[in-house]
């Protein structure tokens, strides 16, 4: 393998790696308050959309991403409202929303553009950060990304910090916890819990842009193709924390690059294996570990006072 | 002693004609009362009295159906715990709510503060408050690894901190230890004199005299007494709260008030039969359990129960009884040692096969370990025998619903029917059904009780430790785990202290023996 | 016999109870979201409803592929209710059909199974089916036991991994591809041979409605007694609810996790043997594409009732029918059913709240 190889390795790891990252950092979130969100992938899902027609539609893929991130909400207050005033079950609601925007979504491409049809939408700008891009053999490979991709780090980093050195963290946590704490310190859970579901929106709009104007510029029926829940085994993989939800996503992004690098290497794999792995590692991942020790222990349970 | 003009003053909350509603139960009836500041104010009633719901009216949980309150003379509606909070409300629930995997400091300044959080200065006025008050208290520590005792010295301070004008305890010296309790009082004498009003919520006699500047009396949900001298009207007061007199109490009920009669006969304890030569029911050899982090929740528990015999096991919770009941009960697997039932040794069984060696036991968390409260009375009171009552796979339910109702006749299990769901029945019911499915075993020989009593009112009360004391007298023997020390003399033979997961001691179950107890619970070697 | 059916007859009674309503109101509302994005599409509605109901009942034909279809469904949707009596969500019926698909062409190609006598021929592969579906979703079972993974992930993702699975089956010569004969050779397995396909109810293949149909209806059946009259559907019941009493109480959770999950495996699985042996004969990529979901959503339209399965699933297996139909003459993308169905779910997720029960 050479060098050049290698960092077009890194390249696309990063690249395949940030839907998951952002996806990943939303549920995070919102798992940590307390509500298990499987909608995430339906979420993407019309980020995705909204971001590729809205583009399509105005000419500016800077009004496609604010349009997703518009469009998300609703979708984001649907799963809220379900979820924390009336108290669904939170995996049904969520494999539902997903049901729900596939079938919206798909329909509404064919209304629009017609079956079959791949049409070209203009697409994110790249950028490069200025030292790191001139780095030979690596810079343009790793680091030459569409600009999104370092907004999208960034917004993780501060997330980061958010959760830990503030009291919105303190909060959240709490949430997840021990919402009683929450409540009888006069804070309400339900908006805790709301505004980490819409979080948990934004992010997923962003990473379903990222897909759909970002990478590839088209927008493809049931584009996001489980990556939301590859999102959750992430968080699951990674304990909760930030940190190990980014390492699980790069390492889910490095398995899918796998896919395209394995060929140039010569080495003759099947296709649908190398398709198949980021989801047998996520299957590993959530399989091995002790997630259930870890996990916020009010997740998935709605609140109301007794 | 209390300064005669503070009655002069303007009461600081007061409720006029309150009633509470929870669908047909009514738990508080037409309640009034008046709270001073700078008094120590208790109120006193047993399990059920409508206590719990009076707090939660104050501090805006509920809200209540008729009636209404005033704090400051101003009407006083809160919507929630914030409104409480915001007019300067606070309040020590029994139940704590702590973030288990979060600081003490962190804990604290949950709700308090926005933005960046500056956790050292926080720590800071933690410690000042806690040196104020008499409260020891390390910021940085996690809840998970604070004893019971230090988790509620935490709810205090999270109370404190905020200078509340109003100061409720519910029950709070249920979980601690003797000598903690008297920590816990000094606690509240101080901030009353600090002109706070503090709301102390207890069923126990003994805390009653000590600390209360006034006492309200609730029975039913509603206010059967008051006295301004408590200390000299505790007759009164105890007629009042169960609607008879001590003397003519149980003397084993008696002690679910608390206040047990020096020299105490024991009459009502059942005498070991005589055998010779002494055949050891049970045998606990040096158990211990390890649990998920690695910590040694018992160590080395060795003890022998002989049949008829009743075994208490003393000591302030989570200090490795719910692991020693857990491991005798085949939920947990002991790390070590090991167990025998007569020759047949029971340590490593499942719980199916613990109730087929005839070990019943009625567990400490009645809700999830003791019965699925969204089934049937009958279907949980067989749940474990339904063997019995299958054929080729099919239930025959007409069968079991028939033997439930046999059961709850002869254990007064109040239900409207066999078949209405087991959520539905008072907690004093529930405890009775669960005792009868564990006593009625088809050969009982051990029978293990952990906290048995916990929550339940004076009648229900007597109802197991007669079953409890039937069982004895049947030959089984009995372990009886409880964290109410007086219970423990009032009912067994003799008792073990458990601290921290070691044994420190055995002695007589003797009211004289009461100090020597409470410094073996506090860790005191004997 | 006659027990069996006053049986059945009680429960219809017992059917019509709050939640029946609220079932039914989803569904109807969602329809008539449906009609409305129909007309928003400026498709003639008279049209797109002509379309749909020729689709479902027009011909012997399609009412027999609309029932075939709703076997598919009846069995996942028994299986989802099955485990979630033991409050596990198994959202991989997807997954243990497509694999219980390539068993059952596995075994029907190159198991040497087209001679044998007596219906083992066809037999034999559905067996192999059902038992590649209980194997598959035991994975999950394992895992929940072992490592207290959350079901509804491991199964969701084994459902990708085995829908690509069958890509890869398919794709490649080695495993079920048929012999390239050249480059233009469809991706998909030989057609099974005549003996191992299911025989028909009525021998015509107009009315194409093979044996699956009466095994369906008698695995409801078994189903319905075994949840509500055994001693083991009580147990099951228990494990839901509450996994520590029930244990103290001398059920083994293991066991009625691994047990629960296996038969709604193995009856994922049948369902994917039904679809190659009974309708399609050839195994081809994307063939389960939605029929896990379908199960899925009628498992929980159904809410917890074995009755209520068969209705939802005959539901959408006419829905599904209509609607592919309905593309084909009108010009309405087959996402509009996806819609309703994501609407549905939805709804009655929200409309629990109201009538206080547990989806």
């Amino acid at each position: 393998m050479t060098w050049e190889l290698f960092a077009v390795f890194l390249g696309s790891s990063l690249r395949l790696a940030l839907p998951l990252l952002l996806a990943g950092t939303g549920e995070l979130v919102s798992e940590r308050a307390g509500v298990l969100n499987m909608s995430i992938e339906g979420m993407m899902l019309t980020g995705a959309f909204a971001a590729a027609v809205g583009a399509w539609a105005t000419g500016s893929p800077l009004l496609g991403l604010l349009i997703c991130i518009v469009a998300v909400f609703p979708v984001a207050l649907l799963q809220a409202v379900l979820s924390n005033t009336l108290r669904a079950n939170q995996i049904v609601t969520g494999i539902g929303i997903n049901i729900l925007v596939l079938g919206a979504t798909t329909l509404a491409y064919r209304e629009i553009f017609g079956a079959r049809s791949r049409e070209q939408i203009p697409g994110l700008p790249k950028w490069s950060p200025p030292l790191l891009g001139d780095i030979p053999i690596f810079g343009e490979a790793v680091f030459q990304q569409v600009w999104l991709l370092y907004a999208g780090l960034a917004l993780i980093a501060v997330t980061a910090l958010v959760l830990r050195y503030t009291s919105v963290g303190i909060v959240v946590h709490a949430a997840g916890a021990e919402p009683r704490a929450v409540d009888k310190s006069g804070v309400s859970v339900s908006w805790v819990r709301y505004l980490g579901v819409i979080f948990a929106g934004f992010m997923s709009a962003l990473a379903g842009a990222f897909l759909s104007i970002g990478d590839i510029h088209t927008f493809t029926e049931g584009m996001t193709r489980g990556a939301g829940y590859l999102a959750i085994a992430a968080v699951i993989f990674g304990k909760w924390t930030v940190g190990g939800t980014v390492l699980a996503c790069l390492l889910f992004g490095a398995a899918t690059a796998l896919q395209f690098q394995l060929p140039t290497l010569g080495i003759d794999v099947p296709n649908a294996l190398l398709i198949m792995l980021p989801y047998l590692l996520a299957l590993l991942a959530v399989g091995g570990l002790a997630g259930r020790q870890t996990a916020p222990r009010a997740l998935g349970e709605p609140y109301f006072r007794r | 002693m209390r300064d005669p003009t503070r009655s002069l003053a303007e009461p600081l909350l007061s409720l006029r004609c309150v009633t509470k509603r929870f669908g047909s139960l009514v738990a508080l009836a037409n309640a009034s009362l008046d709270l001073m500041p700078g008094e120590v104010h208790c109120i006193l009633g047993e399990n059920g009295a409508g206590k719990s719901t009076l707090c939660n009216l104050i501090f805006g949980v509920h809200t209540p159906d008729e009636g209404a309150m005033r704090f400051h003379g101003e009407n006083y509606r809160p919507a929630g715990p914030s409104d409480a909070l915001t007019s300067g409300i606070a309040m020590v629930h029994q139940h704590f709510s702590l973030v288990h995997d979060m600081t003490v400091v962190d804990n604290v300044i949950l709700g308090q503060q926005r933005g960046f959080v500056n956790t050292r200065t926080w720590a800071q006025r933690l410690d000042r408050l806690a040196n104020d008050y008499g409260l020891a208290l390390d910021p940085y520590a996690k809840i998970d690894d604070l004893s019971v005792g230090e988790r509620q010295r935490v709810e205090i301070v999270k109370c404190l901190i905020r200078q509340p004008r109003l100061f409720l305890l519910d029950e709070p010296t249920a979980v601690l230890l003797p000598e903690e309790i008297a920590a816990l009082l000094d606690v509240c004498r101080r901030v009353a004199e600090s002109g706070c009003a503090v709301v102390l919520v207890t069923h126990k006699l003994a805390e009653i005299k000590k600390a209360a500047d006034r006492v309200t009396v609730l029975r039913g949900g509603r206010v059967v007494a008051r006295s301004d001298h408590p200390a000299d009207e505790i007759d009164a007061l105890v007629r009042a709260m169960i609607q008879g007199d001590l003397k003519s109490l149980d003397k084993s009920a008696a002690s679910a008030l608390g206040v047990v009669e020096a020299g105490g006969d024991q009459v009502e304890k059942s005498a070991p039969t005589p055998q010779t030569p002494r055949q050891e029911a049970v045998q606990i050899d040096g158990l211990s359990v390890i649990d998920t982090q690695g910590v040694t929740r018992l160590d080395n528990f060795t003890l022998t129960i002989g049949p008829g015999e009743i075994v208490g096991v003393a000591g302030v919770e989570g200090n490795g009884q719910s692991e020693l009941a857990a491991a005798l009960s085949g939920m947990a697997a002991p790390s070590r040692g090991r167990v025998f039932l007569g020759n047949i040794e029971t340590t490593h069984l499942s719980p199916k096969d613990i109730t087929a060696a005839g070990i019943g036991v009625v567990p400490e968390d009645r809700h999830t370990v003791g019965c699925v409260v969204e089934m049937s009375v009958a279907e949980n009171m067989f749940l474990n025998r339904l063997k019995d009552f299958t054929s080729f796979g099919f239930l025959r339910r007409k069968e079991l619903v028939q033997a439930a109702r046999e059961l709850m006749r002869r254990f007064d299990v109040r239900a409207v029917s066999a078949e209405v769901a087991f959520s539905a029945l008072s907690g004093g019911n529930q405890q009775k059904a669960v005792l009868a499915r564990e006593i009625t075993l088809p050969k009982l020989l051990f029978l293990l009780a952990a906290q048995p009593t916990r929550g339940l009112d004076v009648g229900a009360v007597a109802a197991v430790y007669g079953h409890i004391r039937s069982a004895c007298q049947s030959g089984a023997a009995v372990l009886l785990i409880s964290s109410e020390l007086d219970e423990l003399i009032a009912v067994a033979d003799r008792i073990v202290v458990l601290y921290r997961g070691r044994i420190m001691g055995t002695c007589a179950a003797d009211p004289s023996e009461r100090e020597r107890i409470g410094g073996m619970m506090a860790g005191q070697a004997q | 016999m006659i027990g069996a059916a006053l049986n059945i007859t009680t429960s219809l009674r017992g059917a019509l109870r709050p939640s029946v309503t609220i079932s039914v109101a989803a569904v109807v509302a969602a329809a008539l979201v449906g009609l409305a994005l129909i007309f928003a599409m400026n498709v003639p509605v008279v049209d797109a409803v002509a379309a749909f109901v020729d689709g479902t009942i027009g011909t012997p034909y399609a009412i027999a592929a609309s029932i075939n279809r709703s076997i598919a469904f009846a069995l996942v949707g028994i299986g989802f209710v099955i485990a979630n009596r033991a409050n596990l969500v198994n959202v991989g019926g997807e997954g243990q059909i497509a694999v219980g698909g390539i068993a059952a062409t596995a075994v029907a190609l190159y198991g040497h199974v087209a001679g044998l006598p007596a219906g083992l021929s066809f037999l034999i592969p559905l067996v192999a089916a059902a038992i590649a579906g209980m194997l598959w979703a035991s994975i999950a079972g394992v895992l929940k036991i072992k490592a207290g993974t959350n079901e509804v992930i491991s199964t969701l993702l084994l459902s990708f991994i085995a829908v690509w699975l069958v890509y890869w089956c398919v794709q490649s010569p080695e495993l079920l591809r048929k012999p390239m004969t050249s480059s233009a050779t469809l991706p998909e397995s030989l057609e099974i041979p005549d003996s191992t396909q299911l025989p028909l109810l009525t021998g015509d293949y107009s009315f194409p409605v093979h044996i699956g149909l009466p095994v369906t209806i008698v695995i409801a059946i078994v189903a319905a007694i075994v949840l509500s009259k055994t001693a083991f559907g009580l147990q099951l019941r228990a494990v839901g609810f509450n996994p520590i009493a029930a244990s103290r109480a001398g059920i083994s959770y293991s066991r009625m996790v691994l047990i629960s999950l296996a038969a709604a495996g193995a009856l994922g699985g049948l369902a994917g043997g039904f679809m190659l042996l009974g309708e399609q004969y050839v195994l081809k990529d994307g063939f389960s594409s939605g029929y896990g979901f379908d199960g899925l959503v009628a498992g929980l339209l159904a809410r917890g009732s074995i009755v209520g399965v068969i209705a939802a699933a005959l539901l959408f297996g006419f829905l599904r029918s209509g609607g592919i139909n309905m593309e084909m003459v009108a010009g309405v993308p087959t996402a509009l059913v996806m819609v309703i169905q994501g609407l549905i779910v939805v709804t009655l997720a929200g409309a629990s709240f109201f009538i206080g029960r547990r989806t």
